[in-house]
């Protein structure tokens, strides 16, 4: 039996707890004005007091039930025996008290332990000093209770009538609920005025109680607890209140036990179901709200699941809040009277609590343990709680009456009256009571759901009939399940505890140095105004950058003018001109034009030769092709011919005395045009005209050169062709330079052709008459200035040296008396379009001037040492220069010598070259020429007829043929260019005779009789060089004719036995 | 025993600031780009911020933190603002991580400090 164990539990816990309490109690005693007990008492006085004052009223409830189960169920045995057992702890606690009426208050005591223990001793330890010290108290204490007594028996009549009622009302219940708490407003008003009578009433008592009790501890105690004194009254007031209900109980009890057993019987069962039900409950929490029918069950709930909460979240510190909460709803009912103490006191209290809470892990176990009994509680409240409503009518009445009641009575027969009527009340309300609290557990588990309610809570609370010990209770149910969760929670509260502190150890918190989390400085005036306006920026910009002005600027400059002149076609070769060429625009033009026509017509000259030459030499091979065939038979050794276009309208009926190519560019020839006997209708008949021809250009001359007088001898200068040399029959030198633009000379018109004439750039005539010749002269001939030994002048690489590093020539020219003129050619770095003051030779514009270097008498010479007799007649005739050395000249005479002399005064060891035959004879030497392959040798063609080889060593010729040309005179002897063995001799009779000396060195090999025209010079050409190429005779007819004769093959083709028959040859001679 | 529990730490997500800065950086550039300042509306702007920053956060995983996300939103009036934290806290563990936003009306700091919960 649940109901038997727990009594049983609690009252051998409660007996043996108490005695040893009460010993320590004593110990504490004899060691009075320790700290600790103060502290003690502090929390007796407000704790346990008030746990007390919360307790016995449901103890009395308890006992009132018990009561009724005995009054109803006494003859059955179970609860018989349980009865006896509680009778037998009761005579126990009797026979210890000494006190009838002590019985109550150990059953009460014993209940209260279930929380607080201490409270409990305290007041058993109060009790027992009080039994036993203070006999005067006692006495009172008695005296009391007998008269309580007395209005107990009374009570009981009332209630046994009321039980009846009771059970009338029961099926009403259900529907009252609502009501009953606007009753149990009334019922506490009510109560608050009995709780005053009482107070009045029993703090004088208590007075004297107290003061007699604790003489001296007490006294001390009670000043430090002044301040909790009144609340303090106010718990004792009650728990005395509630201890004269029970001494009421116990009365009753004693008058119908019967009775009162019946009904605990009932109760009992009903217990046991309803802690089934419980228990569930308990595990289920949540499930539990939904069982629950009304609002205010769910408040009430609510409100004790707060306060059960409370006692578990203790660890969490919670608990403080919520206990103040709690006592101030305890205290709630009583606060008219000591509100400003209660609400006072309220921080203090729920100190004395957080200290007594500490000491509750303690009381853990016996709570556990009395749990059931708890539960018994709650059953029994469950209970009431269903016949709630059913009271309600009835509270409302019986409360208005008791209202008057207690306000009519303040002496002992009024209260006892009016708590015999509350007492039926009691009953019931404290039924209520436990019905709400059940609901508030119910709720509460259900209480989040109810969050909304809260609000209400406190008011409700208050409206509630007695709070207090609602609360008390309310712990004491919760303890079950909350101890467990404490204990858990401690457990967990000690571990993390122990782990902070162990952590905190370890871990080093420190300050962390200051983040700048935003450092924004302040903007300047500038960068504002550009943000508040960045977006209008772009206008004032454009508006400052004003780009306009500068255009203005550059317009406002003043417009250079020039004057210009410009003529077309170009005199001379300036086309434009100003009077003052402004400095930008007309040199600009100036220069621009200078630099386009210089360049372009130095490109175009150039070019356009090219080109015509190209034309030319297409269009002559047709030609030639033709008179090939035509002229084949005519020439043995020819390969074909050309002819030169002579039949031009100034040339005709001029004989040919001279034709001769460049050394250098071989293609280049020239043809010297002797004046003419008839008179033709071009106005040149007096002057001797000289072609200078491409021989690949046949059609025309390139270039036509004008001499007033007759021209004796012509060359070309050395290197490049670009200047003519001619000496005159007058003793004159001229020179033409050809590469003088073609607009600087008078151009003719002739038919549809435009002919440039052009007159000689320099002339030395009469110029330099002092320095000049005397008579005509014989020969012109070029003399390399600088030609190294060995070196050959005609080579070509240094011809191209020569013009570039400008001339560097001198010219020899020889006159029939011997004398030898030196000349410098010198080049002006500028032409000078006005002519030279000083230099009256040169031609306006002209570049290129002779200047007298030195003069070689090389008659006289000889005329004074040899035979001045003999030589009174010599004539010099032609002049050559050795091409290895060109300080060694030969000059023919007209006595068949060939004189060797040199121009700086050296001596050669042959002076003269003569021939075989002994003896002077006067026979002209018409002809030397020096061997083209580098031989020193030369031939020398005389008038007689003969011919002679010479080497340069020796006075006696090589060889020497008389009679080749049958006694006819020798015009011309050249050597073949391509051939070193093979030469041409050229007659008076017009007979051209080829020899080559390697075929047969008696006689030529060919000889060829032109009778057609009677030729008057030849010249061969080719190159050395080139043997393959047309190489060939050109010979100029009396008629004016020029013919290009090539030749065959087997005189062009060099053989490898052509130089070694001239070495024997050389060598035979020595 | 520290290094340990360092280790233990880094175990768990450790608050990687770069990784929140990101995060933060990313909440108020989305939502703040284009916004004017308007006093009516920062409070709320400011707060919603916050919350966002710090759901973010959790999002991201920093279980063993305790995060306090702080939003300060100013209007840009060109005057100068100085914003500093100082925290008493495990620096081997404790972190925190800012980021700003500013454009023409606005500036907006926020931060967020993440406390290592053993």
């Amino acid at each position: 039996m649940p109901t038997d164990k727990k009594i049983t539990k609690e009252d051998t816990w409660k007996s043996d707890d108490l005695r040893r309490h009460i010993r320590g109690g004593g110990h504490d005693e004899e060691s009075s004005g320790s700290r600790r007990r103060d502290d003690e008492r502090r929390h007796r006085t407000g704790e346990s007091v008030e746990r007390r004052h919360r307790d016995p009223e449901r103890e009395a409830r308890r006992e009132r039930e018990k009561n009724r189960e005995r009054d109803g169920t006494r003859e059955r045995t179970k609860p018989r025996d349980t009865d006896k057992d509680r009778h037998q702890d009761r005579r126990k606690d009797d026979s210890r008290d000494r006190m009838g009426e002590k019985e109550e208050r150990d059953k009460e005591r014993s209940r209260a332990q279930d929380r607080v223990i201490k409270g409990t001793e305290n007041v058993k330890y109060r009790n027992g000093d009080r039994d036993s010290r203070d006999k005067m108290h006692d006495r009172k204490e008695k005296e009391n209770r007998d008269r309580e007594r007395v209005k107990a028996r009374e009570r009981d009549t009332e209630r046994t009538r009321e039980r009846e009622r009771d059970e009338l009302r029961k099926s009403d219940r259900d529907k009252e609920k609502e009501k009953n708490k606007e009753s149990e407003t009334g019922e506490r008003d009510r109560e608050r005025k009995s709780d005053r009578d009482r107070k009045r009433n029993e703090e004088r008592a208590e007075g004297g109680r107290d003061r007699d009790r604790e003489h001296d501890r007490e006294k001390r105690d009670r000043h430090k607890e002044r301040e909790y004194l009144k609340e303090t009254e106010r718990y004792k007031d009650r728990s005395q209140k509630d201890k004269e209900r029970k001494e009421r109980h116990t009365d009753k009890e004693h008058s119908g036990q019967k009775e009162e057993r019946e009904y605990r019987e009932q109760h009992r069962k009903e217990k046991e179901e309803r802690e089934r039900r419980h228990k569930e409950r308990a595990q289920h929490d949540t499930g539990e709200s939904r069982r629950h029918d009304g609002e205010s069950r769910e408040v009430e709930s609510e409100r004790v699941h707060r306060e059960r909460k409370g006692s578990d979240r203790e660890r969490e510190g919670k608990r403080d809040k919520h206990r103040e909460r709690r006592h101030r709803e305890e205290a709630g009912p009583e606060r008219d009277p000591t509100e400003r103490t209660s609400a006072k006191k309220s921080s203090s209290s729920s100190d004395l609590r957080v200290h007594k809470d500490k000491t509750e892990p303690v009381k853990t176990k016996v709570e556990i343990a009395e749990a059931p009994a708890e539960d018994c509680g709650y059953d029994e409240a469950q209970d009431y709680e269903e016949d709630f409503e059913d009271y309600e009518e009835d509270f409302e009445d019986v409360d208005d009456s008791e209202g008057e009641d207690e306000k009519q009575t303040r002496s002992h027969e009024e209260r006892e009256a009016r708590e015999e009527i509350s007492s039926q009340r009691r009953e019931e309300i404290e039924a209520i009571q436990r019905a709400m609290d059940e609901e508030n557990e119910r709720v509460g588990s259900a209480q989040p759901r109810l969050s909304t309610e809260e609000d209400d809570r406190p008011k409700r609370s208050r409206d509630s009939e007695t709070p207090q010990s609602k609360v008390s209770q309310h712990g004491r149910f919760m303890d079950f399940v909350a101890a467990k969760h404490r204990e858990v929670s401690k457990k967990v509260a000690s571990k993390q505890k122990k782990r902070s502190t162990e952590l905190l150890r370890l871990i080093d918190l420190d300050y962390s140095i200051t983040f700048s989390l935003l450092d924004l400085p302040p903007v300047n005036e500038y960068d504002m105004y550009i943000k508040n306006f960045g977006t209008t920026n772009t206008k004032q910009a454009y508006v400052q950058c004003n780009e306009d002005n500068t255009d203005r600027d550059i317009q406002t400059e003043e417009i250079e003018m020039s004057e210009k002149w410009t003529q077309h076609p170009a005199e001379r070769n300036v086309c434009c001109g100003g009077p003052k060429l402004s400095h930008e625009a007309s040199d600009e033009s100036v220069t621009k034009l200078s630099i386009d026509s210089q360049r372009l017509a130095t490109f175009l000259r150039s070019a356009s030769q090219v080109v015509a030459v190209l034309l030319e030499e297409d269009r002559a091979e047709k030609q030639s092709l033709k008179k090939l065939r035509t002229q084949a038979d005519t020439l043995s050794f020819s390969d074909g011919c050309l002819q030169l276009n002579t039949k031009l309208p100034f040339l005709y009926g001029r004989q040919i005395s001279l034709v001769q190519f460049s050394q250098v560019q071989r293609q280049t020839m020239l043809s010297v045009h002797n004046p003419s006997a008839k008179p033709s209708a071009v106005r040149l008949d007096s002057k001797t005209i000289i072609c200078i021809w491409n021989i690949w250009e046949p059609s025309r001359p390139q270039k036509i050169l004008v001499y007033e007088s007759e021209v004796q001898c012509c060359c070309f200068s050395p290197g490049k062709a670009t200047l003519v040399f001619a000496g005159t029959s007058v003793g004159s030198v001229v020179l033409w330079d050809l590469r003088e633009h073609a607009s600087a000379h008078y151009t003719l018109r002739i038919g549809e052709n435009d002919w440039t004439l052009r007159h000689p750039t320099f002339s030395t005539d009469a110029v330099l008459a002092a320095s000049g010749h005397m008579s005509s002269v014989s020969s012109v001939e070029a003399v390399p200035a600088t030609v190294a030994e060995g070196l050959r002048p005609e080579l070509p690489l240094l011809a191209s040296d020569e013009e570039s590093s400008g001339l560097s020539f001198q010219l020899a020219s020889l006159d029939g008396n011997g004398v030898l003129n030196l000349w410098v050619v010198l080049e002006l770095p500028k032409a000078n379009d006005a002519g030279s003051h000083t230099d009256l030779g040169l031609r306006p514009g002209g570049k290129v001037k002779l200047l007298h270097s030195s003069t070689v008498l090389t008659t006289s010479e000889r005329s004074s040492t040899r035979d001045a007799k003999k030589t009174t007649l010599l004539q010099t005739l032609l002049l050559k220069f050795l091409p290895s050395d060109s300080n060694h000249f030969f000059i023919g005479t007209n006595m068949g010598l060939v004189n060797h002399g040199t121009s700086h005064g050296l001596k050669a060891p042959p002076k003269f070259y003569r021939p075989q035959v002994v003896g002077f004879r006067p026979v002209d030497v018409a002809s030397i020429d020096f061997s083209p392959f580098g031989e020193p040798i030369f031939l020398v063609g005389c008038g007689d007829g003969s011919v002679r080889l010479h080497t340069v060593l020796s006075e006696q010729p090589l060889m020497e043929w008389t009679s080749s040309t049958a006694g006819q005179p020798v015009v011309s002897v050249q050597w073949a260019q391509t051939r070193p063995t093979v030469f041409c001799v050229l007659d008076a009779a017009s007979c051209l005779h080829i020899w080559d000396l390697l075929e047969k060195d008696f006689e030529p090999v060919i000889t060829e009789k032109i009778d057609a025209d009677r030729v008057t010079a030849m010249a061969v050409f080719g190159d050395p060089a080139k043997q393959n190429t047309y190489s060939g005779i050109s010979l100029a007819t009396q008629s004016g004719k020029i013919e290009m004769q090539y030749f065959s093959k087997r005189l062009t083709v060099p053989e490898s036995a052509d130089l070694e028959k001239l070495q024997i040859m050389m060598q035979e001679a020595f | 025993m520290t290094s340990t529990l360092v280790r233990q730490a880094q175990e768990w997500s450790v608050f990687k600031a770069a990784v929140v800065k990101e995060c933060i950086h990313d909440i108020l550039r989305e939502q703040l780009s284009g916004v004017q300042y308007d006093p009516d509306e920062v409070g709320v702007l400011s707060r919603s911020l916050a919350d966002c920053i710090k759901d973010k956060l959790k999002d991201v995983g920093f279980d063993r933190y305790k995060l306090v996300v702080q939003v300060v939103i100013g209007e840009q009036r060109g005057e100068g603002v100085k914003m500093a934290a100082r925290c008493f806290w495990d620096a081997d563990t404790d972190s925190y991580a800012q980021d700003i936003f500013m454009n023409d009306s606005l500036f907006c700091v926020a931060a967020a400090f993440g406390s290592y919960f053993y």
